[in-house]
């Protein structure tokens, strides 16, 4: 259903009235016809809104979302102005989804590229298997996060769970807060300049200022790089 | 000379005491290629009974004998359309080498059949060489890219392998050069562990959800598979078809790998011909059989095992080390370089070393150079047509117009373990173990 409402020019679509397949036919029909903007109209909680969507059409979803919004999407700017469900940003390639309520599990799981910004908490497994996207959580994230992460960067404002980091190949993350545990070889560094720097082009934005907390930064040790006797016990006792 | 009577222990056999020792020396378990080395019950305890008086032949060399194959006709609008019941299965650009992937495309393209990406995603040189390429969704995610995916004409998402149903996927530093490590974002060099799980969904409900993301993403056009490692074969049959699967893809725990733990190969999971069962009866309890398609792997090497797999009911078979083999693994060539690694032909299992004698199972360019693409693609497809053929005579011989006619009915089994699996009498008897009394 598409129809203009008075008080805006913004073209909306109403999840209502259109099954998922009709609301994603229409979502990548504008963004090849170059609309520059749509409103999703009652969510409801639905699953596999924006999955593989291309393009710069910026999308604002109005109200909760289900598993899987703007999975495999390539380049659109998404908000969603409630929380949304698992796998949120699930293998993006480019673009933006920011949430302005919770994460469930699995947020920007794989990405590749792009920014997933939480401004709630998220959920387990947050920025699990990232594979160089930016995801960003203003509150709290839960356990695993960052679980064999490849690449790319995974900012916590607030506390972060236990095992983070394990198994992490590549990549950084920032901690604002508590940390519970670090996983299996993950470590910490020195936090450098630059990383001040980044931090704040992250997180201003959202109205937080970095220097209000005391960030750490978690690499990976490489210390599970081989397979090797001695790393017996951190192989027997990974979690 | 004297005589000497060597006693050998059937608890700790010489292969028993050598792992023993190597894990002593290595501090870790072993990692090899090939699949499970054990004897279990196989395809070749079955035999067909051909027509005599009773059934009429179709004339080998005269009458037509089908043996097109459709996979994926459930939901997607593009279902597969092959001209033979036999594909390639995923094996990864990174366990095998650039040019061994290429001549299994190049192959099964001359074939009218599939092949299949794997744990590393899609090189641009198999899409090329591949007529149809099927496109592997595994835990690790490597190289996944929306943009592949709309170039795929299938997916495969896999759940678990035969060979490791359970396990994640392993990649020896050796194999991890710059190209692999680049198009799987990995530092070089390393020893690549990968996940058992996928990393954006736990169990049927989520792969449901899953599954609908995959269709969105490519309009419903091309057909989703599930692959399954042969374990609880009955539900997780039942759970993929739930969850909305195209074609069910089940390998048998002969299946191979280019590496896994040896614990995991001989200890893992149920053999395939006991799995095609479960899985028809599976099928057949939810009356999808023929809505869903069933595609089975694991240790399948002639056109009798393709012929058998399709006579229990399956409609397709996947091949993985065969094609290889028929590629030159395990050619007695190149034999100094074989036992640099200690083995020898018809022996070697050592793909995970990187150090493949024939250039197949390798980065190194000096050893890829060995593997001449071109007669590798006629040598591969010369050996699928081979199957096809076989199973055609066998198909013709049993009466049948079409391969896909080939029936449980046209079978028994030679071991009582075959007949019970298979459901077919024990041969020259009416018994079939465990269903009907003696
Ligand atoms: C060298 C090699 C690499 C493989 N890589 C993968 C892979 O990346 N993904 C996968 O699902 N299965 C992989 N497999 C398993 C095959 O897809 C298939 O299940 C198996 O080879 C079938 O058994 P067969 O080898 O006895 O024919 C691999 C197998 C081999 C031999
Ligand atoms: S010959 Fe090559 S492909 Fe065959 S088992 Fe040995 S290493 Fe693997």
């Amino acid at each position: 259903m598409l129809d203009t409402p008075a008080q805006t020019s913004v073209l909306s679509l109403d999840c209502a009235q259109l099954t998922t397949r009709e609301l994603n036919q229409r979502l990548k029909a504008l963004a090849t016809e170059g609309i520059p903007a749509v409103r999703i109209l009652n969510p409801e909680g639905r699953h596999n809104v924006a999955v593989g969507l291309t393009g710069p059409i910026q999308v604002t979803i109005e109200g909760s979302i289900g598993y899987y919004c703007g999975g495999l999407a390539d380049g659109p700017t998404l908000e969603i102005l409630g929380s949304s469900g698992w796998s949120l940003g699930e293998n993006l390639m480019n673009g933006q989804i920011l949430v302005r309520g919770n994460a469930s599990a699995c947020a920007a799981a794989s990405a590749h590229g792009g920014r997933v910004i939480v401004l709630g908490n998220a959920g387990p497994r947050a920025g699990i298997s990232l594979k160089g996207a930016t995801l960003v959580v203003l509150g709290n994230v839960s356990y695993s996060a960052a679980f064999m992460m490849q690449a790319g960067r995974l900012i916590i404002a607030g506390d972060a769970g236990p095992n983070l980091g394990d198994s992490m190949y590549q990549g950084e993350i920032f901690v604002g807060g508590e940390l519970t545990s670090l996983g299996a070889d993950a470590c910490e560094t020195e936090i450098t300049d630059s990383d001040w720097q980044t931090l704040e082009q992250e997180l201003l934005p959202w109205g937080l200022d970095p220097h209000s907390r005391s960030f750490k930064k978690i690499v990976c040790a490489g210390e599970l790089y081989h397979f090797k006797a001695k790393d017996w016990s951190k192989w027997k006792d990974a979690y | 000379m004297e005589r000497r009577l060597l006693n050998t222990s059937q608890t700790f056999t010489p292969e028993a005491i050598a792992a023993i020792q190597e894990s002593a020396e290595l501090g870790r378990y072993s990692i090899r290629g090939f699949g499970a080395f054990r004897n279990v019950p196989r395809l070749d305890d079955l035999v067909f009974l051909t027509a005599t008086l009773t059934r009429f032949p179709l004339e080998g060399y005269r009458e037509r004998c089908e043996t097109r194959t459709v996979l994926g006709t459930r939901f997607a609008r593009k279902p597969l359309e092959l001209s033979v019941p036999i594909t390639v299965a995923g094996m990864s650009f990174g366990a095998l080498s650039r040019t061994a992937k290429v001549a299994l495309g190049r192959a099964a393209s001359l074939v009218g059949t599939s092949t299949t990406t794997g744990d590393g995603g899609m090189l641009a040189a198999e899409r090329e060489a591949s007529a149809k390429l099927v496109y592997q969704c595994l835990p690790s995610r490597y190289g996944f890219s929306p943009a592949d995916l709309k170039k795929a004409d299938a997916i495969e998402i896999v759940v678990g392998q035969g060979a490791k149903p359970g396990g994640g996927g392993l990649l020896l530093g050796q194999k991890v050069n710059q190209v692999v490590a680049g198009m799987r974002t990995l530092p070089e060099g390393v020893d690549q562990r990968s996940p058992c799980r996928h990393p954006d969904w736990i169990g049927p409900d989520d792969l449901r959800i899953k599954i609908e993301e995959l269709r969105e993403a490519t309009d419903w056009e091309i057909p989703i598979y599930v692959k399954l490692g042969a374990t609880r074969v009955t539900d997780d049959v039942k759970l993929a078809v739930k969850a909305g699967a195209d074609v069910i893809v089940l390998d048998g725990m002969e299946g191979g790998t280019a590496a896994t733990q040896s614990t995991f190969q001989d200890h893992v999971g149920i053999p395939t011909l006991p799995a095609i069962v479960l899985a028809v009866e599976a099928l057949k309890d939810m009356d999808m059989l023929g809505e869903v398609q069933l595609v089975v792997s694991g240790g399948i090497r002639s056109g009798a095992d393709v012929a058998k797999a399709l006579a229990l009911g399956a409609d397709a078979v996947s091949l993985g080390t065969a094609t290889l083999v028929a590629m030159g693994c395990n050619k007695p060539i190149y034999v100094e370089d074989y036992e640099k690694l200690g083995t020898a032909p018809y022996h070697c299992h050592h793909c995970h070393t990187g150090l493949c004698p024939v250039g197949i199972a390798t980065q190194d360019e000096a050893l890829m150079a060995r593997l001449d693409v071109d007669q590798a693609t006629t040598h591969v497809a010369n050996y699928l047509q081979t199957l096809v053929m076989e199973a055609q005579s066998l198909a013709r011989a049993c009466g049948k117009s079409d391969v896909h006619n080939l029936e449980r009915e046209d079978l028994v089994a030679l071991t009582l373990e075959a007949s019970a699996m298979a459901r077919v009498p024990l041969a020259g008897t009416q018994w079939v173990v465990g269903q009907n009394p003696l």
